[in-house]
């Protein structure tokens, strides 16, 4: 039966369940030494840390912190933390170099120049984000772009869809740098690389593929973002992080999931999800969400369309046999 | 002659040439999965450029957007109709 709780776990009875789930596929399955954790300072990985340390103890994990000068000042001082706590020993390396030498922030700052003029790359922040709450109207998921002025002021605009491929494909290079770095490690350490992706992020495509992505395992792939702060809570996860709004963290103006991506408040949007996922009659959500039957239709077609506007990401590439394509001899 | 610019570029942009059998005029081109978010983004490049309009922020619904006839009924809800000369070229 459909309710408030339906997302609610066990977190002793789970973390048990993922701590077998990861010594039977990093031991058994790919007979590694241990695993590498991109450490970011948020819930996800905080979670993941926690639980290979209590599944192969913290000499076998290595936390990889990996900051750029677009991140979050205080991300990295909290994934040291995290990592202090958790006894986890870290590698910490500054992407900047390396963005900058692919030019990412030159190629970004070029489109965001000729959109906003006057944008200053030195002092302005930017962000990019889709219209507020779908529950409260329909309307499309077109970016506006903003700059944030050092004066308090900012400056919006409707981005094109060349203009969003070209900013998003620049952008998607920092997770892709992410995961070069954490299989270098993995590689030299005869380690696993650990994905950090949650149900929610994996089923809406909010994620980079072979970025944060391309990973050996992904233990909380089938945990609503609810339940991975709920065991992030039984494992001791720090309240800074706990407390965090979550964000990939890579826009200079601090955008969050919700803003960027999904649209609505993760506490409304696991419980559609899962019921969208799940076939759950409307007539069960409108009680249980107090939704109107309106909301809970835009909701899932907002589901819908961004499931399967993604669908590549979740796929493996594709080879001849599965393009039904004659042999040779046929 | 707006209809058939709008089915035009649906089917040259996002079926690549072969009209998709689903493609009807009332069809929702979101929810049948022709066209996707971006996808609507070109859509909307693609209005202010062949009609010359602004669309605001505020249009950018599915009850404008999300069809052929949705889309034809909006282009010409901001005064463009077929007679308009040069409209387009």
């Amino acid at each position: 039966m459909f309710s408030k709780d339906v997302l609610r776990l066990d977190p002793e009875a789970e973390t048990n369940r993922l701590c077998r789930f990861l010594q039977d596929r990093v031991l058994v399955h790919y007979k590694r030494r241990g695993v590498v954790v991109g450490i970011s300072g948020g819930i996800d990985s905080a979670v993941i840390t926690a639980l290979n340390v209590r599944a192969f103890g913290a000499e076998r994990v290595l936390g990889v912190i990996l900051p750029e000068k677009e991140s979050n000042p205080i991300s990295a001082p909290l994934a040291r933390q995290l990592a202090a706590k958790f006894g986890v020993p870290v590698v910490e390396t500054d992407l900047t170099p390396v963005l900058d030498t692919l030019g990412v922030y030159r190629h970004k700052d070029l489109i965001i120049g000729r959109l906003v003029p006057g944008y200053d790359p030195e002092s302005d922040k930017t962000k990019i984000a889709l219209p507020p709450n779908v529950l409260d109207r329909a309307a499309f998921n077109v970016f506006t772009l903003t700059v944030q002025k050092s004066d308090g002021t900012s400056r919006s605009v409707r981005l094109g869809a060349d203009d969003f491929r070209e900013i998003e494909s620049v952008q998607n290079m920092k997770q892709r740098v992410r995961m070069m770095q954490l299989y270098h490690h993995a590689e030299r350490l005869h380690r696993v690389v650990c994905g950090t992706t949650n149900k929610t992020e994996a089923d809406q495509g909010f994620y980079v593929k072979y970025g944060d992505g391309g990973v050996d395992i992904e233990p909380i792939a089938h945990l609503y973002k609810t339940q991975v702060h709920d065991l992030g809570r039984c494992l001791g996860v720090t309240d800074e992080i706990l407390n965090r709004m979550p964000s990939p963290d890579t826009w200079s103006g601090g955008v969050g999931d919700e803003e960027l991506y999904f649209r609505m408040p993760f506490e409304v949007l696991d419980l559609l999800l899962y019921a969208w996922n799940n076939a759950i009659p409307k007539t069960q959500i409108r009680g249980v969400l107090g939704l109107t039957e309106q909301q809970i239709d835009r909701a899932f077609g907002d589901f819908e369309s961004k499931n399967k506007a993604t669908w590549h990401l979740r796929a493996m590439p594709d080879t001849i046999a599965e393009a039904s394509i004659p042999d040779l001899q046929a | 002659m707006i209809k058939e610019k709008v089915k035009q570029f649906i089917v040259e942009n996002f079926a690549f040439g072969t009209a998709p059998t689903s493609l009807g005029d009332d069809t929702s081109l979101v929810g049948t999965g022709i066209v996707d978010s971006t996808g609507v983004m070109e859509l909307i490049g693609f209005l202010e450029q062949e009609f010359r309009i602004s669309i605001d922020d505020a249009d950018l619904v599915p009850e404008n957007l999300d069809s052929i006839n949705r889309m034809v009924s909006y282009v010409q809800s901001k005064g463009v109709t077929d007679l308009i000369p040069g409209a387009g070229e």
